[in-house]
């Protein structure tokens, strides 16, 4: 035998007349006999009019106007972005378990492989130099074809002269 | 002799507008009250309703009969109320504007059921405790008391099971029983 | 019931969808106000025959160089904006200034100041295609020579 508790979580659905026959005939029996359910129920009738009440409007609405604003909609160009939003919410407009899931992973697994995609040096990898001033010291361009580098070579003044901590090197790269 | 709605579709599909505008005339009121039940706001309820059919149009080339076009048409404006509640974020005072548009427009119209001061704070209440709820717990609300939907009808057009269905409902209706305690 | 056919749609478009989004992620030709400044700076010379293994992506390129050891002093990365300055530290009192200017049909315009303690080094313009690298090089440092390899990304 059910207790009030167990009733009450089905009372609305009960009214509602979503219950199967023996459910539903076991919940009206207990009603019946039950003063503080049988208040429930009717708490619960007051609340369903009061709601309709509440929330239907009490104009009818007319056709023409309404029409006349749908049919503008519809006589106004699409863009093709509305198209494509269109067939997205198509796709993703019912939750499907069956293509969602093999979907996230197959996305998640694009994402992480990123993480050790190395970006390539592009293949056209010449820089275009435009000017170069080196303030009257030697200065050097080279584009090596086969790794396609491009160098700028600063020479030490021959005096030794930068002036930066008075380093010196004698070595020049061999190009 | 009146076609079906599936016959309607059928010709709404080889482009026939008439077919179309047939099957606005037949639920465009439907629709406006289920948006209106959501959104309490006339203007935004015209918008969506209006949306709700100009998107049936493109998509009813899609429309396979799987399911019955009013809950297909409905399925639309659901989602489409749903979105437009969270992304408008209206304040108390613009709420309570909308409330006072609405409230007075059911008093002047009808023979108010609800004439007394009592009953006028209940319907305050009410309409305040259902703004309350949760966009899913509105719209299961919206649907059966307004529109008598069986639980399977709501379940396809929120994309949920009956089973969900009924304890939506089951927990809006306790709330707000809780919150009109006092007035039922 | 739904037909197999819908179910290969939708998963062909989830899978063309996680595609683009991949090849966004990777792609940078976008409208961007910033350029990824990153430097290398690099010990080069003869002293010994070593080559830090942190140096691996850009062996062949160090190799023009001819230099028997390569060691990696210091990485650096900034992300400049269009116009403005990027100011590296580099070695022995030395600053290296990268000004992004404009970007255009995959590359980007750089000016570029090697600035000594006192006095500027050298200035140069170029444009460098979107992810790629020049070298710039010669400066003394510790028996050797600096070699600073350049990257710009846009942003």
């Amino acid at each position: 035998m059910k207790s009030c508790d167990e009733i009450r979580k089905c009372l609305g659905a009960w009214v509602d007349g979503e219950l199967g026959r023996d459910e539903a005939d076991a919940v009206r029996s207990h009603v019946e006999a039950c003063p503080a359910c049988s208040e429930e129920r009717r708490q619960l009738d007051r609340l369903n009019v009061s709601i309709k009440s509440v929330l239907a409007p009490q104009r009818p609405m007319a056709f023409e106007p309404f029409w006349r604003g749908v049919e503008r909609r519809i006589n106004e160009k699409n863009s093709w972005r509305d198209e494509w939003m269109d067939r997205l919410r198509g796709a993703f407009g019912r939750p499907n378990l069956a293509w969602s899931i093999p979907a996230v992973i197959g996305l998640a697994l694009v994402l992480y492989s990123l993480r050790f995609w190395k970006e390539p040096t592009p293949r056209n990898n010449f820089a275009a130099v435009e000017s170069i001033d080196a303030y009257g010291r030697n200065v050097a361009l080279l584009r090596e074809n086969e790794t396609r580098t491009t160098v700028i070579w600063l020479y030490q003044n021959q005096e030794g002269d930068d002036e930066t901590s008075g380093e010196t090197s004698e070595q020049s790269p061999t190009f | 002799m009146e076609l079906s709605d599936w016959e309607l579709v059928q010709k709404c599909q080889l482009g026939e507008m008439g077919a179309f505008q047939e099957l606005v005339s037949r639920y465009h009121q439907k629709v406006y009250i289920v948006v209106l039940g959501l959104l309490r706001n006339r203007d935004d309820a015209m918008e969506v309703a209006q949306e709700t059919f100009f998107r049936a149009y493109r998509k009813i080339k899609s429309f396979e009969g799987g399911s019955s076009f009013y809950t297909w048409l409905y399925r639309i404006a659901v989602n489409i109320a749903i979105d437009t509640q969270r992304r408008q974020k209206r304040n108390l005072l613009d709420y309570r504007d909308n409330m006072d548009e609405v409230f007075e427009e059911q008093q002047e119209v009808a023979k108010d059921p609800f004439s007394d001061v009592h009953e006028k704070e209940l319907r305050e209440k009410l309409l305040s405790a259902i703004n309350d709820l949760t966009p899913e717990h509105k719209a299961v609300i919206v649907l059966r008391t307004l529109e008598g939907l069986s639980y399977k009808d709501i379940g396809d057009i929120l994309g949920c099971s009956e089973g969900t269905v009924m304890s939506r409902l089951h927990y809006a209706r306790k709330k707000l029983q809780e919150k009109l305690r006092a007035y039922l | 019931m739904k037909l197999p056919g819908k179910l290969l749609s939708k998963a062909l478009l989830s899978s063309f969808l996680a595609l683009l989004v991949a090849v966004y992620l990777g792609a940078a030709e976008t409208a961007s106000q910033a350029v990824k400044i990153k430097i290398d700076t690099i010990l080069a010379s003869n002293q010994s025959g070593e080559f830090d293994s942190r140096l691996k992506p850009l062996e062949k390129q160090l190799k023009v160089l001819k230099y028997k050891s390569y060691r990696l002093l210091k990485e650096e990365s900034q992300n400049v904006a269009s116009q403005g300055n990027g100011s590296f530290q580099i070695p022995g009192g030395r600053t290296l200034i990268v000004s992004p200017q404009d970007f255009h049909d995959q590359q980007i315009a750089l000016k570029v100041r090697l600035q000594g303690n006192e006095k500027p080094l050298l200035d140069t313009t170029l444009k460098l295609q979107n992810k790629g690298n020049f070298i710039l090089g010669g400066p003394p440092h510790e028996g050797g020579v600096l070699v600073l390899a350049i990257w710009a990304t846009l942003q």
